[in-house]
Order: C-alpha cells, then sequence, then structure tokens
C-alpha cells in the first residue's frame, strides 16, 4: 500500500508538448516532433543532475503538462531510469500522471501500471461534445468514457477525472447532470475547474473583444456552491476549492505540498521549484530551456526569496483553500507569528460571519469561507 | 505737468486691465501687447504668460492676478510706461478683481468679433464702470471667418451703451491691429493723477510669494512715494516693516529707487506670509501718514467649509507642511484642525468659493502629490440654542443636539444672473427649485435679460453653477454676493454604512432637502463601494428616521480555480497588490470604501 502521509518532497516534471493547443490552455506546451521529445526527455534527466546534491529526498512524482500521457511509454521509463539514477527518491513514492482520454488505451494503461504509475488524472472536461469542442479538446465524450473505464479497470491506486464548469450558457441543471455522470462512474477522485479566462490564451483575447462572455459572478458562485453540495451528497470530500475526494487516501498527497511549502523540485520549462526558502523558476520557452540544459547550464529564468510577510501570506492564501486550513500553532513555529494574538479581530469577525471556524489549533474555512478564500487571506494584517 | 519723482512724467503712464467674456481672448491679446513690447524675446514667449498656474492654463481663467510693466514707444515718439494690470476672472474673486480694477485708470473691453457680447461682458463692464474707468471697446478675433463687425459694433452700441466708431478691430492672433491698441490706450485711457510729495497711499492688489524673499507686495501708488530703507505702516492691519526693496514687474522684477504716485510695481519689506496681510490694505508712511485708508477695503471672508483628509494617515505630516505652504500664498484659505472617525486626523479648511475649493484641492494634488478625502462643503449656520446661547456652525460634526436648538439661521446671497431671454424660463425655474425669494428679471437690452434671486448660499455652492450653464447652454453669467443671514429648518442628514455613521459624510441640510440629498449620497456610494463578501446597507438617516436606502449585495466567490506550484508567486504578488489598494481604503465597520467613493458622492452632474 504506497500512499501513505510522509514528510518528503515532491518531484514535478514539466511536459511541454501537446497534440493541439487547448483554447483555454495557458501553460507552456510546444506541438514538436519525436526529435524534440527526445531532447527533451534526455534534458530532464541532465537538468536532475544538476540537483544530485539537493539533500531532498522525494515521495512524489507528478507528470503535468501539456499532455504526459502522449509521451511513449519507452520515453517514460527512460525518464524514471534517469531520474532514479540523479535523485533521491523513495522506494514507495507515488506516481503521478496526467493523461488525455485519446491517450488511454489498453496497451498504454498496462505500461504505464508496469513503469510506476500510481494516479492518473484524465482530462476529461466535460461530457458532452459541444462544450469540447468549444473549449478545443480532442476527444469526445464516448472517447472519455471509454477512457474512465479502461483505467478503472487497470487497477491504478486512484484515477481521477478532471472536469470545467462555467462554459457561458451552463445552467446549474446542465452541470449537475455533468457531475452525476462523472460520479456514476465510480472513480476516486474529482478536480472541477472553473473555466478561467488568462490574457494570453485565445479565450482571453476573445473574451476582451466580446466574442465569448464570461458567466456572472452571482451563476459563477451558485455552480460553485452547487458543485461542492451535490459531490458532499455523493460521498466525496471537497478538500480543496477545486479538488475532491471518495475517501482520504485518494487526495493529491503531490499537490498537498504546493498548499503547505512542502519542499518540490520542478524539472523542465516553465517548473517552478521550493527549497530552503529559496523559489525559482524555469524559462518558459522550451527552445531556451534545451540550450540551456544542453550547455550543462541551469535553466532558471529567475528566483526569490520570499520575506516572512510574504511567506506568511501564501501560507494563509494556500492553506484556506483548503478544508484542513492552516495550523496556528505551525506557523508560529515556522514565522514566528501568533496570527491568533496579532489578528484577533479579523479571526473573530470571520468566525462570526460563518466563513472561518476554529479547529483547535486550526484554521478552517467553512464551504462559503473556501469561496472567498482569496479576500480571507488578504484580509489579515502581516 | 506732473512729474514722477522717478523722472519720468505721470503723463507718460497708462494703467489699464482687459475685460472679457472667457474665451475671447484675453490672455492672447495681453501676450501680444507684451511680445508687441518687446519685453520678452520670441524665444522666451511662451504663450499666455500672464496665466501661470497650470489649472489656470488648464481651465483657460485666471485665478491668480499677474501684472506687468510694460515700455511701449509711441507714433508721437515718446516712451510710455504701460501697466497691464491682469484681473482673474471668477465669481469666487471678485474682490480680487474689484482690487485690481481699483489700481487701473481704463480698461480695455474685448469682444469676439464672432460671438459678439455676451452676458459676461455686460457684468465686467458694470464692475468696471462702477470705478469709473475708462473704457476702451476692442473687437478681437477679426481674422475668423465667421467675423461680424458690424453686428458685434451694434451690439457694442445697444448692450452696453458704449461708442462702436471707435471700437478698435485687431487680431490677437494673427497680431494685427495691435499696434492701434496700443495707440489708443495711451491717447484715450487718461494717466493718472496723484501728487509724488503727498503722504503716501499705496494699495495693494495682490501679493505673491517668492521663497527666497518672503512676500513680494503688488502695488499701486496712489499718493506720495515709496522707497527703500522707509519705515511703512499697513493700516488695516496695523502693521509696520522696513521696505527692503521696490521696482517695476517687466516679467521679472527690476529693482528700482522709489515708486512715485501713479506707479504700480512691487514692494518687499519683510513679509513672511501672505496671510499676514490683506489685499486691499493700505501703505502709508509710519512716519507721515495719510489721514485715512483708501476706500473699499473688504476682508477676504470664507463662505465654503469642507474637511480635507489625507487618505493615508502617514500623509497627514505633509498635508501640513503642504497647506502651511499654500496659506504663504494664499490669504483667503483657513484652515483648523479637524478629525473624523472614520477618516482620522485632518483639517477644516475655509473658501472663498467652491471654485477656490477645487484649486486648492488640485494644488495639493498637483504640486505636493497628495491623495485626499474632502467632505461634503458646507456654509456657516448661526444657531440659537434654547437658553439664548447663539453659535455659528460649519461643521456638521459640531452640530448641537437638535433638542436644544431653537432656530437656525443661513446665508443667502443676491445672484445676478445674465442671459438671452429665451433662457429666462428654465433660470427662473432653476432658481426656484433652489429656494430663491423675490425672482425678479428686467431687460439689460433687446433679448437680454439680467435676472435676481436671493438665494441661499448652501443652495449655489451644491453645483448651482453647473446647472446654470447646463441650462443656459452656457450663455448665463453669474454673480452674488452675500446680503444676509435668515432663517432656515436646518436638518443633520447622517449617511451610515452597515448601521454606522460615516461622520465625514454627514451634512447640514433644509428638511425640504433631505430626502433628495440623502438618496443621492446612497446611489452614489452603492455604485462606487465595491461589492464585498457581505451585503452592505447603505441609509442616509435624519435623528433615528432613515430616510433613504441602498443596497450593495454581497459577492460569494473570489477565489481562483486552480492554484499550484507556478500559480503561487503571481497569485500572491495579486493579493499584495490588493492588499495595497486596501490600504487606500477607508474602514468603517467591516466596510471598505475606497477614496473614489468619497469623491463621487460630491459630484453633483445629475445624468
Amino acid at each position: 500500500m504506497k500512499p501513505s502521509p510522509s514528510t518528503g518532497a515532491g518531484l514535478y516534471i514539466h511536459v511541454p508538448f501537446c497534440t493541439s493547443v487547448c483554447l483555454y490552455c495557458d501553460f507552456a506546451v510546444t506541438i514538436a516532433g519525436e526529435e524534440r521529445r527526445n531532447a527533451w526527455a534526455v534534458g530532464v534527466v541532465r537538468e536532475a543532475e544538476m540537483y544530485a546534491d539537493c539533500g531532498l529526498t522525494f515521495d512524489t512524482i507528478y507528470l503535468g503538462g501539456g499532455t504526459p500521457s502522449s509521451v511513449v511509454p519507452e520515453r517514460l521509463d527512460s525518464i524514471f531510469v534517469g531520474l532514479r539514477g540523479q535523485l533521491e527518491i523513495n522506494e514507495g513514492a507515488v506516481c503521478y500522471l496526467e493523461a488525455n482520454p485519446e491517450d488511454v488505451t489498453l496497451e498504454t494503461t498496462t505500461l504505464w501500471r508496469q513503469l510506476g504509475v500510481d494516479v492518473v488524472s484524465l482530462g476529461v472536461q466535460s461530457f458532452d461534445d459541444e462544450a469540447l469542442g468549444f473549449l478545443g479538446r480532442q476527444h469526445s465524450a464516448s472517447v472519455a468514457l471509454a477512457a474512465v473505464e479502461i483505467l478503472l479497470a487497470a487497477g491504478f491506486h486512484t484515477v481521477s477525472v478532471d472536469l470545467i464548469y462555467g462554459l457561458s450558457g451552463q445552467t446549474p441543471g446542465g452541470w449537475k447532470a455533468q457531475l452525476a455522470r462523472a460520479v456514476s462512474l465510480g472513480i476516486d477522485h474529482l478536480s472541477c475547474y472553473q473555466l478561467t479566462f488568462h490574457e494570453d490564451t485565445l479565450f482571453g483575447r476573445r473574451l476582451a473583444h466580446g466574442l465569448i462572455e464570461q458567466v456572472p459572478e452571482r451563476e459563477q458562485a451558485e455552480l460553485f456552491f452547487l458543485t461542492h453540495e451535490v459531490l458532499a451528497d455523493a460521498g466525496f470530500e471537497g478538500y480543496e476549492v477545486s479538488n475532491f475526494a471518495a475517501a482520504t487516501r485518494h487526495r493529491s498527497r503531490h499537490n498537498q505540498k504546493y498548499w503547505d511549502h512542502t519542499p518540490y523540485l520542478g524539472l523542465g520549462p516553465s517548473a517552478h521549484s521550493l527549497a530552503n526558502g529559496r523559489r525559482w523558476w524555469n524559462r518558459r520557452k522550451v527552445r531556451q530551456w534545451q540550450t540551456a540544459v544542453d550547455s550543462g547550464r541551469p535553466p532558471i529564468e529567475d528566483e526569490e526569496r520570499p520575506s516572512r510577510e510574504e511567506l506568511l501570506l501564501e501560507a494563509l492564501m494556500l492553506g484556506l483553500r483548503t478544508t484542513d486550513g492552516v495550523d496556528l500553532n505551525r506557523i508560529c513555529e515556522r514565522h514566528g507569528i501568533d496570527l491568533l494574538a496579532t489578528n484577533a479581530a479579523t479571526i473573530d469577525r470571520f468566525c462570526k460571519s460563518g466563513h472561518l471556524h476554529m479547529d483547535e489549533s486550526r484554521l478552517r474555512p467553512t464551504l462559503t469561507g473556501l469561496a472567498i478564500a482569496d479576500t480571507l487571506a488578504r484580509s489579515f494584517n502581516l | 505737468m506732473l512729474f514722477a519723482a522717478s523722472g519720468g512724467l505721470l503723463d507718460d503712464i497708462r494703467s489699464f486691465c482687459i475685460i472679457a467674456h472667457i474665451d475671447h481672448g484675453k490672455s492672447t491679446l495681453a501676450d501680444r501687447l507684451i511680445q508687441h513690447c518687446g519685453a520678452v524675446t520670441d524665444r522666451e514667449f511662451r504663450d499666455q504668460i500672464l496665466d501661470s498656474m497650470d489649472i489656470e492654463r488648464e481651465r483657460g481663467i485666471t485665478i491668480k492676478s499677474n501684472t506687468v510693466t510694460l515700455e511701449y514707444t509711441a507714433r508721437d515718439g515718446r516712451t510710455y510706461r504701460l501697466n497691464l494690470i491682469d484681473t482673474p476672472g471668477h465669481v469666487d474673486f471678485s474682490h480680487e478683481v474689484r482690487r485690481s480694477l481699483m489700481s487701473c485708470e481704463g480698461a480695455l473691453l474685448l469682444v469676439d468679433a464672432a460671438q459678439g457680447v455676451e452676458a459676461q461682458t455686460v457684468a465686467n463692464l458694470y464692475l468696471a464702470l462702477e470705478y469709473d474707468l475708462e473704457m476702451v471697446p476692442v473687437i478681437n478675433k477679426i481674422d475668423l471667418p465667421a467675423a461680424d463687425v458690424e453686428r458685434v459694433k451694434e451690439e457694442i452700441e445697444e448692450d452696453l451703451g458704449l461708442d462702436a466708431d471707435d471700437a478698435v478691430l485687431c487680431s490677437a492672433k494673427t497680431g494685427d491691429g495691435i499696434e492701434e491698441v496700443l495707440e489708443a490706450i495711451i491717447q484715450r485711457l487718461p494717466p493718472p493723477a496723484g501728487d509724488p510729495e503727498a503722504p503716501l497711499q499705496a494699495l495693494i492688489f495682490d501679493a505673491q510669494y517668492d521663497p527666497y524673499r518672503g512676500v513680494v507686495l503688488l502695488v499701486r501708488v496712489m499718493e506720495g512715494s515709496l522707497r527703500r530703507g522707509q519705515k511703512i505702516l499697513l493700516m488695516h492691519t496695523g502693521k509696520e516693516y522696513d521696505v527692503e526693496e521696490v521696482g517695476l514687474l517687466q516679467l521679472k522684477r527690476v529693482k528700482t529707487d522709489e515708486l512715485a504716485a501713479g506707479m504700480v510695481g512691487y514692494v518687499i519689506a519683510g513679509v513672511k506670509a501672505v496671510s499676514e496681510i490683506a489685499v486691499g490694505d493700505t501703505i502709508t508712511d509710519v512716519e507721515a501718514p495719510a489721514d485715512a485708508p483708501l476706500p473699499g477695503y473688504k476682508e477676504a471672508k470664507s463662505v465654503v467649509f469642507s474637511s480635507i483628509y489625507p487618505m493615508s494617515t502617514e500623509e497627514y505630516p505633509e498635508l501640513i507642511k503642504a497647506l502651511e505652504k499654500l496659506k504663504l500664498n494664499d490669504a483667503a484659505l483657513t484652515y483648523e484642525k479637524d478629525s473624523s472617525a472614520a477618516l482620522g486626523f485632518g483639517f477644516r479648511c475655509g473658501f472663498l468659493g467652491l471654485l477656490h475649493l477645487e484649486v486648492v484641492q488640485e494644488r495639493l494634488r498637483r504640486e505636493y502629490d497628495l491623495s485626499l478625502i474632502l467632505s461634503a462643503p458646507s456654509v456657516r449656520y448661526r444657531i440659537t440654542l434654547t437658553d439664548g446661547q447663539e453659535l455659528w456652525v460649519d461643521n456638521p460634526s459640531l452640530y448641537p443636539d437638535p433638542g436644544s436648538i431653537d432656530g437656525a439661521e443661513e446665508p443667502y446671497i443676491k445672484a445676478s444672473v445674465m442671459m438671452p431671454e429665451r433662457y429666462v424660463g428654465a433660470v427662473m425655474e432653476l432658481c426656484r427649485d433652489r429656494r430663491g425669494e423675490n425672482t425678479t428679471f428686467s431687460y439689460l437690452a433687446v433679448g437680454r435679460v439680467e435676472l435676481t434671486s436671493e438665494m441661499p448660499l448652501a443652495e449655489v455652492i451644491f453645483d448651482f453653477y453647473d446647472r446654470l450653464k447646463s441650462v443656459t447652454q452656457g450663455y448665463g453669467s453669474f454673480d452674488y454676493e452675500m446680503i444676509d443671514y435668515r432663517p432656515t429648518d436646518l436638518v443633520k442628514v447622517d449617511i451610515l454604512v452597515n448601521a454606522e455613521v460615516v461622520d465625514a459624510l454627514s451634512q447640514l441640510v433644509h428638511r425640504d432637502k433631505a430626502r433628495a440629498r440623502a438618496l443621492h449620497y446612497c446611489e452614489r456610494l452603492a455604485d462606487t463601494i465595491p461589492r464585498q463578501q457581505f451585503k452592505i446597507a447603505i441609509q442616509g438617516a435624519v435623528g433615528g428616521d432613515i430616510i433613504a436606502r441602498k443596497t450593495i449585495n454581497a459577492y460569494r466567490k473570489d477565489v481562483t480555480a486552480k492554484c499550484y506550484g507556478g500559480d503561487i508567486s503571481r497569485k500572491r504578488k495579486l493579493l499584495e497588490k490588493q492588499k495595497k489598494g486596501k490600504k487606500r481604503m477607508k474602514m468603517v465597520g467591516a466596510v471598505e470604501i475606497p477614496q473614489s467613493a468619497f469623491v463621487a458622492v460630491l459630484k453633483t452632474d445629475r445624468d
């Protein structure tokens, strides 16, 4: 039984390749041929070599993208072997893979299992073909359904499905049906993201030019609460703003590291890392990253050393996104600030308004609090 | 023939001003006269030299008058000294206009060749005639395709009663006819009278602050002469000074030995701040004083009051410094400490009028980079308490308990509006809406009407001028004078945000206007306060009665969908930015109110 609580670091590998770019996506992705994919795979291992003495021990490996499932299994294998040769990776480390439905076949899933993949996040996004077309996805609803079935049968520890809501014209009834569909499949984990319009994407530009509309805030809120309510009724624990687990053991242990300042190392273009009070991030453009790695230079774009106030703000902004909230004792130990003393009035105000509640030393958001986590984090005097 | 002590002849001096409707080209004409007399080289020339403040340039109005002495060699071969005395152009500053007019013997009455005679031209002419100034009509902009000199001449004769045959034609823009204007000044305006040997009487018609020299007094010597080293007495304030320097204003200060009767120039005498002296005061000699000061002195009185608060409390010390500096140059500005539960420490300031208020606010913002909140402007009320005690209240926070008030009185003005006949109906309605009494009108000429109305000043400071401009399509001119205090039915309107009174938004208003004003405030606040995570009730109340109400609905969600490794720095920076923005908000209870909300409630356009 591999996934269990631990304090190890997280390892993230960014796969910058897609077969086509989704209209809403703002990640660092590119469409490239075999040669560049191969160079990237070699580069990831070379980059890992630069961190051979970083002192971190990893207990999660996450392949995100991009489309990790589009990387052929042999190449994944060589990456895993290479990484284990360079970095301290626990024997029982949990391995995550993001997958697109069109890449999921009996053959690939078998190979992924053999490679040690434990958790697959399937980018379904919607069970409605029209919505999939609108989002620019390559698969159809039936392909997605088939993919879920194959994954569930393959014996992964956790099968997770990603959905997007808040598409213009989406009714609460329509969204509820989507959720019911997902739940009925018997999956272990769901990520439900509200459609976000990033400036630099085609969607962002279409929005700016009035070609598409954003769902009004009132309806967004309605869909958000509906999501949490429907999934709670179905036995899913909404442990983070957009993440739901059928049981605690299915929570994403890797993502949790981002939310509680556990160290993580990111490899590949645009990947971010955090360790020893320093955060750094890689060059975003694949070619620039590749050139640096190939010539033996760290492909780092920039770095920062967040101040105590900045770390505190992050701790609140991230912690209050999760139902576990923030452990005020731990904050006191880490940052030397007793928020209960310095922000008594703020805490009291939001407890009275039903947005927060104290649970021993933990300050936890309620569901309404989760919905305004940004406001909550902003309200503290640090 | 009298000789000026500096060697010139009184006969060689002319002192004049230019009076005109806004936009009829006053500043351009002044510039052209200066240029023609060679007081500046073309390289130094900057359009509209006399309007030096940015605000004046932008708004095309003159707030602080400037003055220049030009030397002009006329066709008769003699060199004349021409004192061009610039006058401010707004009703708030009519006191300053009067002082300027007193320093002149004549005036150029400037009329636009296309626009013709406007109401303001008439008003200014009357003002000039009060001071018995000789008038020279000048028709400007004759280069415009729409120029109609004959029609304008007719209007000058019919509307103004001046002989238009003598009107000088010019284009200040092209420079055509400028010499004719200068010749008309020396031929048709009288030289000053006065005896350089008589006891000294010099009129202070303006004062400027120079950071190196202190206050520079601009004076017109009526009788006697002013010299360096002289001991002088300011007759109204009773203060004595030693004259350090006298001289002429020729765009820069030019030192002279003395200023004799008839001359216009400056005096530096160790005056530290403009507030020490009073414009309109008379300077005399301590040793040989004049019997009496010059007539027409009036203390500049604040009639509009507002509290100024820094947006961030950290800016309070800077606000103190800025007001001290402004006061050096602006004698009409008064201020004292004030504080608000909602906005913290600030100052209660007194102004000559709304424009003066705006100018001060704008200067604090631009010259001192201060971000400010101003409370609703108020007039000064006279309150009689049941125990017979009388007090003056201009600050709603000092308004006594209504139970202890026997009666209240508010200041009234006599408003005078001049306009083409077709707007009379609209203006009468506007006056009625503003509680105008004894409204009458009379025909000044065919098609031109002067309307007078006795109105509470409080009604005028609340957007009256803007409304007037709008209903008369810009043709209405407006002037007013304070007349008396009259009984009023006063109430204090409080604005509550989630049941907490925002003291800085409280105001004193007539009972009949309370509901409308309260609603206006509630609406503005509802439009400008961003939605927060709870419902916000905005109420207007008199005593315990709620008379207006608006609600701002809560937002229920602001959290972003995704936040993983790559999003954290960016997201934190966004929150930091928002937190910074929050610092510029004022907290009332749990509600964050942005500065823009305080500004918006004072905006009065009703569209």
